[in-house]
């Protein structure tokens, strides 16, 4: 489309190039600075931008055992619980997520589409109107305020677009290649493992990138299910800083930079496979 | 190769992923359909078959408000987050290296956990020491620091705007590749023809890529609808209710009260809503997935 070299074009192009781009950013940016100013600079009027005396004094009070709202939750501990749960269920994911999505692309089976877009379908109900008889679920299986629980839940949360992100991979790979193999003598287990696996690694890390976003983020049903301070996640903890928000608003962008930071570095080494999976379904719900 | 043992083997693989969604979506939404029609006495279950909760529920004085609420949260931010998403979609479509930046950019919003976000945002439209209050009195457009979130005309409004921060990246993508995938002989012999860029876009663009506009705007309204997490941590429904949405008034209900008649009812209502939505979408789909469920 661009056809034109006028400078005024391109002066207007890149003016609201970078009003989109302080768009996007600022908000993030603020946050970030607010961390590293003293409680006394947030407060005052007129705002400074750059921090008058940069400090990190607010993320070691996360850690700081002996300060007073590290003892409500201990950071250390929902970082950890954090990691373990968005870890554990994005290899679930990405496992079974794999197996299903070999069964939808490759084999045939009545009612194939039909479950395949009833999963995708089911997709679009994962609500706050689920978060009541999720509970119950919880409570019913025992599994309520536990690491495990909440990896099985998001893990079924998860599988259905990892399943569908993959099975549209698979569909591109030439099934002729396959084919050879299995003339070759391979089993059926040995050519997916040796010639379709690597070809679908693009997409098995796209979904797998996606479900530690979302894993990462979760938080309505986190919140309803973990009762004990041991079990909390990261979400929770950032949450609840909504009390001190006023006084103590460094300890909150430090908290709140801290939660951004995995995302933020999966984003920026994973931008295209992000986009990738972005154009393959998210339209799909 | 042997059919009958294909179809075992893809109903083997396919089990974990079916029993999950199973156990964890249809079992939940069956469970709360039945609750929301059993009655409730002090937590205790005092039988099945019965219309209390949804009595209770249109009976409660901030139904109306929720309801009010909820329209002008899910149409408000599906219109916005369309009419914001086109123009930027348009504007990232055009060959240039600022907009293949900003097109890896841009998406930065939409995988910020959306904790954070409701958190950066609340600072930034605080009462006192809010950057954007500060910019209003600046530039003089206001003499006096503005409560945005403290004020029940305005709290909705302002929750919108973030909404659409969180949201429009996505819908500007989408329709960014739809524009970009426009036949490009299409535009040329429009402006061969004395279109100017407005014309081309009206006549030549829109048309071609009416189908993906229609879909992003019910996805839109699906997602927006599931959206919880923002307007909870911004204001918890407040002040007095002035921002309680669907989503919020659930949690609230079952969680904060031990309402769950009540609970579970507006839980139907709101699955009842999603399922019309739900239905739309695959009515607009129609053709694409008798296709396979493909593409």
């Amino acid at each position: 489309m661009n056809q034109s070299s006028r400078p005024f074009y391109w002066m207007a192009l890149s003016l609201i190039g970078v009003v989109i781009a302080a768009y996007i950013l600022f908000p993030i940016f603020w946050l970030v600075l607010a961390s590293f100013k003293t409680t006394g600079e947030l407060a005052s009027l007129p705002l400074t931008f750059w921090p008058q005396a940069p400090t990190i004094e607010a993320y070691t009070a996360l850690f700081d055992e002996t300060s007073q709202s590290s003892q409500l939750l201990n950071w250390p501990t929902l970082i950890s619980n954090s990691f373990i749960v968005a870890v554990s269920s994005t290899i679930l994911v990405v496992f079974f997520g794999t197996l299903a999505g070999y069964a939808f692309s490759r084999l045939h089976f009545p009612g194939r589409d039909l479950i395949l877009g009833g999963l995708l379908i089911s997709r679009m109900f994962q609500g706050a109107a689920l978060l009541l008889p999720t509970y119950r679920l919880m409570n019913s299986l025992n599994l309520q305020d536990s690491l495990l629980g909440l990896i099985l839940l998001y893990s079924a949360f998860g599988l259905p677009f990892a399943t569908w992100i993959i099975a549209s991979s698979l569909r591109e790979i030439p099934f002729e290649l396959e084919e050879s193999a299995m003339m070759d003598g391979a089993s059926r287990l040995q050519s997916m493992v040796r010639i379709v696996l690597p070809l679908a690694t693009p997409a098995l890390i796209t979904a797998a990138m996606w479900h530690f976003v979302g894993a990462w983020s979760e938080f309505a049903f986190a919140s309803i299910l973990m009762e004990s301070s041991d079990n909390k996640t990261v979400t929770i903890g950032l949450a609840s800083f909504v009390e001190l928000f006023t006084i103590e608003f460094n300890r909150v962008g430090a908290a709140a930079t801290l939660v951004a930071m995995p995302i933020m570095v999966v984003f920026f080494f994973g931008q295209r496979y992000f986009t990738r999976g972005l154009l393959a379904g998210a339209v799909k719900g | 190769m042997n059919r009958s043992s294909d179809r075992w083997l893809a109903y083997f693989l396919i089990l974990p992923v079916v029993a999950a969604v199973l156990a964890f979506v249809l079992g939940p939404t069956w469970d709360v359909a039945t609750l929301s029609l059993t009655q409730f006495v002090m937590g205790q279950e005092r039988g099945f078959g019965t219309l209390v909760n949804f009595e209770a529920l249109w009976a409660d004085p901030v139904f109306g408000t929720v309801v009010v609420n909820t329209a002008i949260w899910i149409l408000g931010g599906t219109v916005f987050c369309v009419l914001t998403g086109l123009a930027v979609g348009a504007y990232l479509a055009i060959d240039s290296k600022v907009t293949t930046a900003l097109r890896a950019l841009i998406l930065l919003p939409w995988v910020l956990p959306d904790v954070v976000t409701a958190m950066a945002w609340k600072w930034m439209l605080h009462g006192q020491v809010g950057v954007i209050g500060d910019a209003f009195t600046r530039v003089g457009l206001s003499d006096q620091p503005i409560s945005f979130l403290g004020d029940p005309d305005l709290v909705m409004w302002m929750l919108v705007i973030v909404l659409v921060w969180r949201k429009m990246p996505l819908v500007a993508l989408i329709l960014c590749a739809a524009i970009r995938s426009v036949p490009a002989e299409q535009i040329e012999a429009a402006r061969m023809d004395g279109a100017n860029a407005f014309q081309r876009f009206r006549h030549v663009i829109l048309p071609n890529i009416s189908f993906s506009l229609t879909a992003v705007t019910v996805i839109s309204m699906i997602w927006i609808t599931a959206e919880f997490t923002l307007p909870w941590v911004m204001t918890g429904g407040g002040p007095a209710n002035s921002s309680q949405i669907m989503s919020t008034y659930i949690y609230q209900q079952s969680f904060q009260f031990f309402n769950w008649g009540v609970g579970s009812a507006m839980s139907v209502v709101n699955l009842v809503f999603l399922m019309a939505v739900v239905g739309l979408y695959l009515y607009i789909n129609r053709r694409s997935w008798a296709a396979g469920g493909s593409k």
